[in-house]
């Protein structure tokens, strides 16, 4: 299989208190962000963190999964919105870890009912190798529900 | 506390044609951005993919831990650059995170930084989350 390489850059200057950084998308030009430890734990304000770096890459990743299901099934997806939220918690050491990675999904897919969009969820969760890495460490959930179905 | 993060991404269409967008996250700092099964598995085109939004969490979850552990060692850093390049084999899943970093720290020496670096690199966050990824490595050294 071909190996596929996806790079990115970030500049950091500072302490971690009151330092900040910019994370850019180095393989494609597609975002150039700047991040802060306030930003990363208390409110975003407009400013991104790893972990909602995270939350969009598993989204990403999942919805390309579930699509690629719903089309095994014979009930191709017209439209799929997936929603990833990543929870970060201070452990009993008081490290911060990433415990749990839930998605929402919602499916438009003519043909397919509430039990073969549970079926494909949870498939698609097994195949999205995002969602394989993030069980290794935290707790991943997935919740699919079916638009215009039963 | 904990503190959740968010992002929303839609699909259309079939896995090869289709295109998905990542809407918006919850900061607001980005989006949309289009992602397509090409441009992850062959040229990027502009666009991004799970695997590079990996590299870039990787990445700076890594600087801002470095960042700590060289202020707390009394040698807060001027600048880190810093790279993550994550590799990716379809039906295998991501087998390898590569960082590498190059510091401005007055007042340190090489092998503490290498010391400190490879500290952040056991402990960062997205670190531990990556803790399945068969080989993260580390290339850390100053200016």
């Amino acid at each position: 299989m071909p190996r596929i390489v996806r790079e990115a850059a970030v500049t950091w200057e500072g302490t971690v208190a009151r330092g900040s950084g910019v994370v850019s998308a180095a393989s494609s030009g597609a975002f150039e962000l700047p991040f802060t430890i306030a930003s990363r734990i208390g409110d975003p304000d407009g400013k991104t963190s790893p972990e909602e770096l995270i939350a969009a890459a598993h989204a990403a990743c999942y919805v390309t999964s579930l699509g690629g299901e719903l089309a095994r099934a014979d009930t191709p997806p017209e439209r799929l919105d997936v929603r990833c939220t990543i929870t970060m918690d201070q452990i009993e050491s008081g490290d911060h870890r990433i415990v749990s990675s839930h998605i929402a999904a919602t499916a438009i897919a003519p043909g397919a009912d509430a039990e073969s969009v549970a079926r494909a969820a949870e498939a698609a969760d097994a195949g999205c190798p995002i969602s394989a890495l993030i069980r290794a460490s935290a707790t991943v959930t997935v919740e699919a529900t079916l638009e215009g179905g039963d | 506390m904990a503190a959740d993060r968010t992002a929303n991404v839609t699909w259309s269409g079939s896995l090869m044609d289709g295109s998905g967008k990542i809407e918006s996250v919850g900061s607001g700092a980005f989006g949309p951005l289009d992602v397509t099964w090409a441009s992850r598995t062959e040229e990027s085109g502009g666009r991004t993919s799970p695997e590079e939004l990996i590299a870039a969490a990787h990445g700076s979850c890594f600087s801002m831990a470095l960042s700590h552990a060289l202020a707390e060692a009394g040698s807060p850093p001027e600048r880190l650059e810093t790279s993550a390049t994550v590799t990716f084999v379809p039906g295998t899943g991501i087998t390898k995170s590569a960082l590498t970093v190059r510091g401005t720290v007055p007042g340190m020496d090489d092998a503490a930084f290498r010391e400190a670096a490879e500290g952040a690199k056991q402990n960062c966050p997205v670190s531990k989350a990556l803790a399945a990824v068969p080989e993260i490595t580390l290339d850390a050294s100053l200016v």
